[in-house]
């Protein structure tokens, strides 16, 4: 096909486009709203899969009470850290409470840790960068908090702030950003503070759970048995798991849901590909004779399908790029998160997402395109002229 | 040598069980620069030359030479790139594109050109004041009426520099004044710029503006009228090779 030629008429599909102002508004809107559902439902699974993968480290161990699945539910007695201290490979215990602002699904989840110093300077401080504020300014307050950074956006918060949420006032004394979502997505405070704020009739001593670390990856399954054994009999039993199946379990279910919108994802896709076929399909019916008289001027078959599929690919790409980004958007000023057993999952504004549903959109605009393109370029001329 | 030259020009269709014959073994000549009237009862075979002249339509048997080019020797792609330098066709519904203002339709056909973008723009102009529409490019057909939507297809139709202007009843839809007015300007095309026309209608008013008239009848030239002048003819012999 001779390129400038190519490129030239393409003035002819963008006047069609333009000048059917409702025709394509009615499609691109329906091919928006499509993308949008598929970008927001891709953007979530790409959460689960962060959380699950990522977040996690593999020579970690959850202690968690036996059979609860959430934050409020899940009760340890404190000085069980000095017994799983002794038991062989534990290099470290460390005491988290936790507390979360909504035990129910949720897209705005707050999630307190309360922690000691020593874990804050152990586990926390070297794999983040503090963004504001300082941890000697965490360490010298007991009401401090260290705020995640997708926390401290979501809910517009800077150093020095105060806020209330779950019955705990804390000082925001610093904000930090870490490649973990658990991290990222939760107020790190004081655990007597957290304990005394969250006692509640006469909890103090109590945690949620404990984080084990061991000396030998090979050691967690041994480990997990010793720990789980030696509080069998005990009135608080326990359920240890490494830190990567525990959050996977955690959002176990939120995994299967995923798992079932990414049907809603390959549907929203089928009917981007439904409507512009539906519109090419109308308006190369409604265009016989011009696409007749296109054809006596001298444009050749192989022209007109391609005008016909750069409409189908404008069409596609204009209406998926505003769905995708509209999602894309929404996500990045919203920063939805949500929790599952007190595991944060983020609904993340991915570029990767971006690009990928602007792809989709492309291919599936042309091949929506090809049936009506080739059925253009097959037009009989004189036949078309005389029925049209 | 003429510029349209055919020979034993044979057209079949299929309709059915019946065969449908409405082009017979038809013998015409035409030269460059005559201005030839079509005219016939219906499916003498007016309309299915005047396709096969544009190279939309191909023959079953018999050959069709324009400006030197077999046109049955071409395949679908040649055609279509020969339509587009060779001939334009003027139709009785004029055919514009909707969506598209009178100077884009005019350009439309000079998209499939390689030519500079302001060499494209000057063609454009030139044609629409030629057809004396230029005061409405930037109209959409439906804000024109019938007479200037069929100044606007022959502008669309000259734009091209074309070797044959074909036109297909252009005054047929119509009133008085606007069709006189459109044949004044096919006339001219013809005196003035030596353009060849040939036009099909059933008005013998609209062909006593051509130089000849061919009358077809069963898909054969039944009759030649040549005009020196107005009203002014010499008749040839049915069923013989037509010349224009």
């Amino acid at each position: 096909m001779n390129l400038p030629r190519a490129l030239r008429v393409l003035r002819f599909p963008r006047l069609q486009l333009q000048r059917h102002a409702l025709r394509t508004a009615l499609a691109l809107g329906g091919i928006a709203v499509a993308m949008l559902l598929w970008t927001i439902i891709r953007s979530a699974e790409l959460g689960v899969a962060l959380a699950t993968e990522r977040g996690a480290s593999d020579t970690k161990l959850v202690v968690y009470r036996q059979n609860r699945y959430c934050p409020f539910a899940s009760q340890l007695p404190q000085h069980y850290a000095e017994s799983i201290e002794r038991i062989p490979g534990v290099r470290s215990v460390s005491p988290v409470k936790i507390v979360v602002s909504n035990c129910r699904a949720s897209l705005d989840v707050l999630t307190f840790r309360g922690v000691l110093p020593e874990w804050i300077d152990a586990e926390l401080l070297p794999g983040v960068e503090m963004l504001q504020g300082s941890a000697d300014e965490w360490r010298s307050r007991g009401d401090a908090a260290l705020v995640g950074e997708e926390l401290a956006a979501r809910r517009r918060l800077r150093a020095g702030d105060t806020f209330r949420s779950a019955g705990v006032t804390v000082v925001v004394a610093g904000i930090f950003s870490s490649d973990d979502p658990q991290d990222r997505n939760s107020a790190f405070v004081h655990l007597p503070f957290l304990q005394e704020q969250a006692k509640r009739g006469g909890s103090g001593g109590i945690v949620t759970q404990f984080t084990v670390t061991v000396d030998d990856p090979s050691k967690l399954e041994s480990v997990a048995t010793a720990i789980d054994e030696r509080f069998a009999s005990d009135s608080h039993p326990t359920s240890t798991a490494p830190e990567k199946s525990f959050v996977a379990n955690a959002a176990k279910d939120v995994v299967q849901l995923a798992g079932f919108a990414s049907w809603v994802a390959l549907a929203a896709l089928a009917a981007v590909f439904a409507l512009v076929a539906n519109a090419l399909a109308l308006a190369m019916q409604a265009r016989v004779r011009e696409t007749a008289v296109l054809e006596v001027l001298g444009f050749t078959g192989s022209l007109v399908a391609w005008m016909t599929v750069a409409e189908g690919l404008a069409l596609a790409l204009v209406g998926g790029a505003i769905g995708a980004v509209a999602a894309w958007t929404g996500l990045w000023v919203l920063r939805p998160a949500f929790s599952a057993e007190g595991a944060v999952i983020e609904i993340l504004p991915s570029a990767s997402v971006l690009l990928a549903g602007l792809a989709a959109s492309a291919v599936i605009g042309v091949a929506a395109a090809l049936v009506p393109a080739l059925r253009a370029a097959r037009l009989g001329t004189a036949q078309a002229l005389r029925a049209g | 040598m003429p510029l349209v030259e055919a020979r034993g020009l044979t057209r079949t269709y299929r309709k059915g069980e019946q065969e449908i014959r409405p082009l017979d073994g038809l013998d015409l000549d035409i030269d460059a620069g005559r201005f030839v009237a079509l005219m016939g009862p219906s499916g003498s075979g007016k309309s299915t030359l005047l396709n096969l002249l544009a190279g939309i339509d191909r023959p079953t048997a018999g050959s069709l030479v324009v400006d030197g080019v077999d046109l049955a020797a071409l395949s679908r792609r040649e055609l279509a790139e020969w339509r587009s330098r060779k001939v334009s066709i003027v139709f009785q519904l004029y055919n514009l594109v909707p969506v598209l203002t009178a100077y884009e339709n005019v350009e439309l056909p000079l998209l499939l050109h390689d030519l500079p973008r302001r060499e494209r723009h000057a063609r454009v102009v030139r044609a629409l004041e030629r057809a004396h529409i230029a005061h409405r490019h930037d109209h959409m057909p439906r804000q024109l009426s019938g007479g200037e939507e069929q100044r606007v297809a022959i502008a669309r139709a000259i734009v091209t520099e074309p070797a044959l202007l074909l036109a297909d009843e252009p005054t047929g839809d119509l009133d008085r004044s606007s069709a006189e007015s459109i044949l004044d300007l096919l006339s001219s095309l013809h005196r003035d710029e030596g353009r060849t026309i040939v036009m099909v209608t059933h008005d013998p008013r609209a062909a006593e503006r051509a130089q000849a008239t061919l009358h077809l009848e069963k898909g054969r030239v039944a009759e030649t009228i040549a005009r020196t002048g107005a009203k002014e003819s010499s008749r040839a012999p049915a069923n013989t090779e037509a010349h224009a």
